[in-house]
């Protein structure tokens, strides 16, 4: 055995595919003793996700010697779709460049799925100052994003010490969002500087559904013109980052 | 890139390529020869890029802020996506985490992911792919990356001047260009032929041999107007075939394993699933042989014209397609048997192994073009009345010994057309290069389409006629809906025309015109100065035969030259 891991249920795998495949549609996850890792970046450089998910968090993990393996995501999310939320889910590497996926409820199923060469190449992480740290309930960011969808493509945030401005506008009208400190939803807020940028909603409103699911909260941290981060905490996986690269328009 | 699009003296474009190389690490040389070309691989391998126009729209659109509706306002009104993202693409608004810079290798690598991106959210994947390039890249840098990835881009840069520049950058001497060119005749690939020469030297592409499965460029037919002057070029004796009306192939073939080239060295088994399995029949399992295909009847076995052959170039339906439009394979030459080149043996042996081959002429579905050794004039004529009476469109007399020589044109093969009745001898081929607003029933299409001949010394394009009759509604859409691909704001700058035209295209679709005869005109540039300074040729009573020539390139029209030719032949009658 080179690399086995277990999870109560396939949602913590759910959670992380689909996030990664809002950027990419090949994944190389790299296991090493402390844990499993991906790091990826849209192919325009836009976006980029960083996961981190320490051996702690899983049911069970063994990982001999670190190893890198390769996978179709959309192929690797069908297998995972077959598991129902309270079926405890196996997945493992041995030597035959095959990735294992045993579904164990009652019964066993295993599938065998063909592993591809993996991309070498470590994507770097940007080196940023944050102004501004927002945490939000994943569910309340995400009806923020629909609401600024309805006119917009784009997503203007602006927070001092006392409230934050979410806002959008195109040809056809605009929208504001202000959510003010001690709103519902709002955990924290904390602004070291007045901070204003904008990001495309299509990245993060894919990414946001992708993860809300999961429940867990949401860390919104950023700069005004500068990239933004978002940390997902979700149970039993650790921490997901998020990357985005703002535009500059007026 | 832009200096060579604006450069149309060949001289100064030579240069331009020779300092390119030179500053080009050799092993990406092939890479850069095949970006000048305007493609990602060889032509034979037939790989293409797939982008949507709306794709590229909706990029320009995310990365300006511009909406779709004005980005594609602004594309119906300059007709060329390239211009639109230069002009539009001076403030981009979306950043990138990290900016890597531009280079040849990234473009190429991109390009070749996006050509291998297929099936379902391939679009998506395609877009993001290319928005990587375009963030990090220039407005005039996306100007040319959206024209390769569109396959608009046409630098019409002659493969002669990229070898020319080669041969100067690697070897200083321009005289070495032959030995690229033999190479580039067996191989059909410009890209190999650059790379063996900048890693391995001159040496290692002389010894670039023919392969099996990978098209030969074909051996060419000068033309000549009289039987006399064909009987001449030969000395007296020539082996005479039949030209059909038909498309030139070239099949490949080892044990099972079948593959057909075009004559512009496309892959296109797929469109003759038919002429695949005959080939499975003949005897030996090891070949490349050369063969008219022409549209048979499919109870009388007559041979058709070839619009009927086109019904088979149709991407869907090919099963169908085979069914009403079936074929005949007339062979007419053999270049590799069994593990072995053929090409330096002389003609008449050649025909000799292929009588071996193909021993039932009797059967329409495979057999040896019809051919005959001629010694005279008379001869000659009796054979071109008896190939009219079969449907064909005139001969080719062949020197009975000469090589297959590759790539070549030249007088070891002439070919002599049959007359249109009191016309002009001869059908010209014609690239499309202006269109003129219609009116009546053809308004919002063309009512008339300027065409030029090429000038192969000047590598230019020049204006010869406008032609505005023998196009039915049908043809006159498909070809509307195809211009529309390569409608260019201005005059392309490789054509010369005086006169005015109210669309622009790049040189890229060729037709078949006839006319009654060649005239001097002051109007057109066609031969400018070569009869009567000041005056040009063009063509009287020009007509469509409604004969889209896609087996041609604009490079392989009517050239200059053979127009100023037959102008003063057509005087000579007449005196």
């Amino acid at each position: 055995m080179v690399f086995l891991a277990k999870t109560k249920s396939p949602d913590e795998w759910k959670a992380v595919t689909s996030a990664i495949s809002t950027l990419v549609d090949e994944a190389t996850f790299e296991a090493t003793v402390e844990g499993l890792s991906f790091r990826g970046m849209d192919p325009s450089h836009v976006a980029l996700i960083d996961i981190s998910w320490p051996n702690s968090a899983f049911d069970g993990y063994e990982c001999d010697s670190a190893l890198k393996f390769g996978v179709r995501i959309d192929e690797f999310s069908k297998l995972m779709k077959r598991a129902e939320k309270k079926d405890a889910v196996e997945v493992s590497v041995e030597e035959n460049s095959l990735l294992h996926i045993k579904i164990l409820n009652g019964y066993k199923r295993e599938y065998k799925m063909r592993l591809i060469e993996s991309t070498g190449g470590s994507t770097p992480l940007p080196k940023l100052n944050f102004n501004s740290k927002i945490i939000l309930t994943p569910a309340s960011f995400d009806k923020i994003l629909s609401d600024i969808e309805v006119v917009s493509e784009y997503i203007s945030i602006e927070s001092d010490e006392k409230k934050i401005t979410f806002s959008g506008k195109s040809d056809s009208g605009e929208a504001d969002i202000i959510i003010e400190s001690g709103s519902e939803g709002l955990e924290e807020l904390q602004v070291k500087e007045t901070s204003k940028a904008t990001y495309s909603l299509d990245y993060l409103s894919k990414i946001t559904k992708a993860i809300s699911a999961s429940g867990g909260s949401l860390v919104l941290e950023y700069s005004t013109k500068m990239p933004l981060r978002l940390e997902f905490r979700v149970a039993n996986v650790g921490r997901i980052h998020f990357y985005l690269a703002p535009r500059v328009q007026d | 890139m832009d200096q060579m699009e604006q450069t149309t003296s060949r001289l100064e474009l030579t240069n331009h390529l020779v300092t390119l190389f030179k500053n080009t690490p050799s092993d990406l040389i092939d890479k850069i020869i095949y970006l000048i070309q305007g493609k990602i691989r060889p032509d034979y391998e037939g790989i293409e890029m797939g982008i949507a126009e709306k794709t590229i729209i909706r990029i320009i659109s995310q990365i300006s802020n511009i909406s779709i509706d004005k980005v594609s306002h602004k594309y119906r009104d300059i007709g060329d996506l390239g211009s639109v993202a230069e002009s539009l693409l001076e403030n981009k608004v979306q950043t990138t985490l990290f900016n890597e810079k531009v280079t040849i290798e990234r473009i190429y690598l991109i390009f070749d992911k996006v050509s291998k991106t297929t099936g379902k959210g391939s679009q998506e994947i395609k877009l993001r792919l290319l928005t990587s390039l375009f963030n990090d890249s220039s407005p005039l840098e996306c100007k040319y990356i959206i024209r390769f990835a569109l396959g608009t881009l046409r630098l019409g840069i002659a493969d002669i001047t990229i070898m020319d520049a080669l041969a100067l950058a690697y070897t200083s001497d321009k005289k070495n260009r032959k030995f690229l060119e033999s190479a580039y005749n067996v191989s059909s690939d410009l890209g190999r032929v650059s790379r063996v020469l900048a890693l391995d030297g001159l040496k290692a592409v002389s010894e670039i041999k023919i392969e099996l499965f990978i098209p030969i460029r074909p051996m060419l037919a000068e033309r000549v107007q009289t039987s006399k002057e064909a009987l001449e070029k030969v000395s007296g004796k020539g082996s005479v075939e039949f030209k059909l009306d038909g498309e030139r192939v070239q099949i490949h073939r080892k044990g099972k394993n079948v593959e057909i080239f075009s004559r512009s060295l496309e892959n296109i088994t797929h469109y003759y699933p038919d002429v695949a399995e005959v080939s499975r029949s003949i005897k030996l399992t090891n070949f490349i042989i050369e063969a008219e295909v022409v549209a048979i009847n499919k109870y009388t076995e007559e041979f058709l014209p070839f619009q009927e052959l086109m019904h088979r170039r149709r991407k869907y339906d090919i099963a169908q397609n085979v069914e009403n439009y079936p074929v005949s394979v007339n062979v007419f030459d053999i270049l590799w048997a069994s593990g072995r080149d053929k090409t330096n043996l002389p003609y008449l042996k050649r025909r000799e192994l292929l009588k071996d081959i193909i021993t039932n002429v009797e059967d329409r579905k495979l057999t040896l073009i019809s051919q005959k050794i001629v010694t005279s004039v008379e001869e000659l004529e009796k054979f071109m009345a008896k190939s009219i009476e079969f449907g064909c469109e005139g001969l080719v007399v062949k020197q009975t010994n000469s090589p297959y020589r590759a790539g070549a044109r030249g007088f070891a093969w002439i070919k002599i057309k049959r007359e249109y009745r009191s016309e002009l001898v001869d059908s010209l081929d014609l690239v499309i290069v202006g269109g003129a607003h219609g009116r009546g029933r053809r308004v919002g299409k063309y009512g008339a389409l300027l065409l030029a001949i090429f000038d192969k010394n000047e590598n230019v394009f020049k204006s010869v006629c406008k032609v505005g009759s023998g196009f039915t509604d049908e043809v006159l859409e498909e070809l509307f809906d195809e211009l529309g691909k390569y409608k260019i704001p201005n005059k392309h700058a490789r054509v010369y025309s005086k006169l005015e035209m109210d669309t622009w295209f790049t040189p890229t679709i060729v037709i078949e015109i006839i006319a009654s005869e060649i005239t001097l005109s002051p109007e057109y540039d066609a031969g400018m100065n070569s009869i009567r300074k000041g005056f040009g040729l063009s063509l009287r009573f020009p007509k469509f035969t409604k004969k889209i020539r896609r087996d041609k390139n604009p490079q392989d029209i009517t050239d200059e030259t053979e127009l100023i030719q037959m102008y003063r032949k057509q005087r000579n009658i007449k005196l």
